[in-house]
Parts: structure tokens; sequence; C-alpha cells
């Protein structure tokens, strides 16, 4: 399949499921009962999903859309837009950092488990998902006063969304089968 | 001038993030404040078919629990107007109270200061700092920014953005509103929200010598434009004595369950601008 058609529709689907599936879902773990609820989040994976030599002006672009699509369905006005442009914009160096080759070796790939190896993905699909909740989770809360609770939510929902975006990738992407 | 041009080529990326960056920030502090520009909002005409879509998928599941609030409410509606039908039939509202005044000298009668309209709940949320909900009626069927919001079991909040077909509402589970709250002897003081529960709302510095007991209930106050007198807020939870000033601190429950809204009424007030304009009179001099 052409690889902008490709990421066109994963394009809408992540923004559907979030909006509509996994907003639904709110948590209250590790609070008081009936305490402070939150969504896990996996739109960012969109961004992470892109292949290798996407270059960074485009990321950028491309977060920037998606970060204001899923703002103006829960009317939080540029916070995930926020939140989502530093991780297309820090995309490259983990990559760079995390991978054994320069990575324009990597000709019509995209981050996977397959070319990446369990640990390696997840922990850059985890670093960036918690600098995503980090910044998203600051801005929301705007202030020092909860700032044991505001780790908590952070902490929390990485949890949850690591566990979506497990998910999606055992889900969505085909895996190469071993037989022994 | 090669120099310049160069620069930018080579940090083309950071200036692309940092501006993009500054953007988004120019966006949320135009949403932060009250009378903010809806730029991004879910009532956006496109996003707001969208959320009408997903509900009329899933709204079958919660109807009997709808039915239920509205049996409720219909006991409660029935038991005042058998109250009223002896004292004034011209009233078409619940919430305006008939004159009791023993002073025969003063006879006066109001009118219907408030108009109802009712609306479908197509976007919920709990879990923000500042919580909107999108209706499925506009500016086409006559909901102006600043109307009052109810539900059948009590305060939801005010319309804050409107387009032709949807509006959203600006939650009572919001920092950016404080709603000016009353108790049954007339104490009053505005209800806050601690950005946490949606289950919890507080009203701080009540005086000690008060007494106040659980289950008493807190209702809106007409001081304010917004919202109409005498809507059920919610009920106190817990009375806590801070040590610290030796005041007492109440815990609300807020009467309305925002976790699964289905139906709101939206209220008009027909007096709020003549209201506005005789307020505003000694502000001008």
């Amino acid at each position: 399949m052409n690889i902008y058609l490709k990421n066109f529709l994963r394009f809408c689907i992540i923004v559907l499921l979030q909006v509509f599936i996994l907003n639904n879902i709110t948590l209250h773990w590790f609070t008081n009962p009936a305490g402070a609820l939150f969504n896990p989040f996996i739109y960012p994976i969109f961004i992470l999903l892109l292949p290798f030599e996407t270059p960074v002006w485009v990321l950028l672009v491309l977060g920037f859309l998606l970060g204001v699509t899923v703002d103006a369905f829960m009317t939080t006005a540029g916070m995930h837009a926020c939140a989502t442009l530093l991780v297309a914009y820090l995309r490259t160096n983990v990559l760079n950092a995390l991978m054994p080759r320069n990575l324009s070796e990597y000709i019509n790939q995209q981050p996977s488990v397959k070319n990446m190896g369990w640990t390696p993905f997840l922990v850059y699909s985890g670093f960036l998902l918690l600098l995503h909740h980090i910044v998203f989770f600051s801005i929301e809360s705007w202030s020092v006063a909860g700032f044991g609770p505001l780790l908590m939510k952070i902490g929390a929902s990485l949890v949850t969304s690591m566990l979506f975006v497990i998910v999606y990738i055992l889900l969505f992407t085909r895996q190469t089968v071993t037989r022994a | 001038m090669r120099n310049f041009i160069l620069i930018i080529r080579r940090f083309f990326n950071l200036i692309l993030f940092v501006g993009l960056e500054i953007v988004c920030f120019i966006l949320i502090a135009h949403s932060r404040t009250l009378q903010g520009d809806d730029i991004v909002s879910s009532a956006n005409t496109a996003i707001g078919i969208a959320y009408q879509k997903q509900t009329d998928l899933v709204y079958y599941i919660n109807l009997g629990k709808m039915n239920d609030t509205l049996l409720s409410e219909n006991v409660r509606l029935r038991k005042l107007v058998d109250q009223y039908t002896t004292l004034d039939t011209l009233k078409d509202t619940l919430v305006h109270k008939a004159l009791t005044n023993t002073d025969t000298t003063v006879h006066i009668i109001k009118y219907a200061d408030y108009r109802y309209r009712t609306a479908k709940v197509i976007n919920n949320s709990v879990d923000g700092v500042n919580n909107y909900i999108t209706i499925d009626r506009g500016s086409k069927h006559g909901i102006v920014k600043g109307m009052a919001v109810i539900s059948s079991t009590g305060l939801v909040g005010r319309v804050e953005y409107v387009s032709a077909n949807f509006a959203s509402i600006l939650s009572i589970l919001s920092n950016k509103q404080q709603v000016s709250a009353k108790l049954k002897d007339g104490t009053f003081k505005s209800t806050v929200w601690d950005n946490e529960h949606p289950d919890v709302f507080m009203m701080k510095d009540m005086p000690p010598e008060l007494k106040i007991k659980r289950g008493d209930s807190v209702f809106t106050t007409p001081y304010g434009n917004t919202f109409p007198a005498d809507v059920l807020i919610g009920r106190v939870a817990k009375v806590e004595l801070t040590k610290k000033n030796g005041k007492q601190q109440l815990y609300l429950t807020p009467a309305t369950n925002f976790r699964n809204l289905q139906y709101v009424y939206v209220i008009e007030n027909l007096m709020s601008e003549e209201r506005k304009q005789l307020e505003e009179l000694p502000a001008k001099k």
C-alpha cells in the first residue's frame, strides 16, 4: 500500500480510537476512592510509527496537526499540540541514540518491534510518551500545588498508555513467524 | 545575508519547533480566560457532528437510568404545580417562587423570567481541570453565550462557546468559575472545586458559629446574573473545622451526576439584559 495513504488512514484510525474509545475510559488508579480522573493517551504513537527517514519538519507539522485535532475534540486548546510537538521534535534524536546504524540506511521502514527488538522499542516509546505525559499534565494543572497527585497522574497514566500501545503494536503490526 | 540564510537553514527545525510551540501557548492563553475566543473547541460543526453520531450509537445503553431520573423529576414538578396552581397560573417556571407578601399595599405579579430549552448532551468530560460539555443546540435554536444550564437534578454550568448547531458548556467542575451559593438560612459564599474529584465541591471559610449538618442543601443565589436563584447545587457531605483559622470548611456532593449526563435544560434569563443595563449605570458615572 502507498505509504502516504497508509499513514493517512492510520492518522484517522488513531484519532477516532483516542477520541471515541479511550477518552471514555476514565482511570482512578493510585488515588483515593472517587479520586482524580484521567485518560490514557495513545495518539502520539502515530508520530512514533512514521518511517525512519521522515524529515524533522514534516514530523513537526504532522505533530501539530495531530495535536490540534485531538485538542479540538477535547476542548483543551493547544495543550495536546504542545506536548505532541515535543515528541515530534525529539523523536529523531532518540532513534539515533537507540539504533545501531544511521537512520538513512533504513529505507522504507518504520520503527517497529520487528526491526528494533522489544526492549529498544519499549524504551523509545516509553521515553517519548513519558515526556508527552509530563508536558501535558503539567500544562493542564498549571500549578505546583498538587505536585504529588500530578506525579501519580503522570505515572499511572503512562503505565496505562503503554499497555494500550503494546496492545496496538500486537494487533496492528505484522509479526515474523518463527518456528523452532 | 548569506550567513543569515545559512543560519536559518541550519536551525530551521528548531525555529519551526519554537514557532509552533508559541502558537500552542497563544491558543492555551486565549482559552484560560472566560472571555477567550473559541478557535479550537468542540463546538465546531464538524466535531459536533462526529460526537452526535457517537451519541446516537451509544445512548440506548443508558435509557433505563434516564427514564428513572425523568420520572423522579416529574414527581417533583407535579408536587410544585400542586402548590402553585391556587396561587398563580401565569407562571411557567418552577424556579421562580410565588410572592408570599403579607403587605397588601405592594401587590406585584411577576411573569416568567426564564425560558427553558431542552438539549441532548453529545460529549462530556469530568477528568480535566476545566470540563466542557457539548450539546446539540446552537445559535440556530436561540442559544447565546452566558446562558445557565441545569440538569433534571441540579446545576450544570454555563454556555461558553456557540456555533450554528452546537454549543459547549463550561461545567461547574472548573477552576475558572465559582458559583455563588447559599445555605438554607441564607448565609452565602461561593463554592470552589478542588480540580480533582468530580464528586466533591468545597465551601471554604464558613463562620464557626453556623450550625451546619450533613445533608443540608446548598442552592444558587440571585446575586450573580448568570444562574437563576434556588437551583440545587448539592448537599453537604462533610463539615470540617480548619485549625488554622478556626473556620468551617464544607464538602458538598453535587446534585448533578456529571458522569452520566444525558439531557440538560438551557435557561434563558429574559430579564438579564435589563438588569445588566441597570447595574452598569452607577459604574458609568
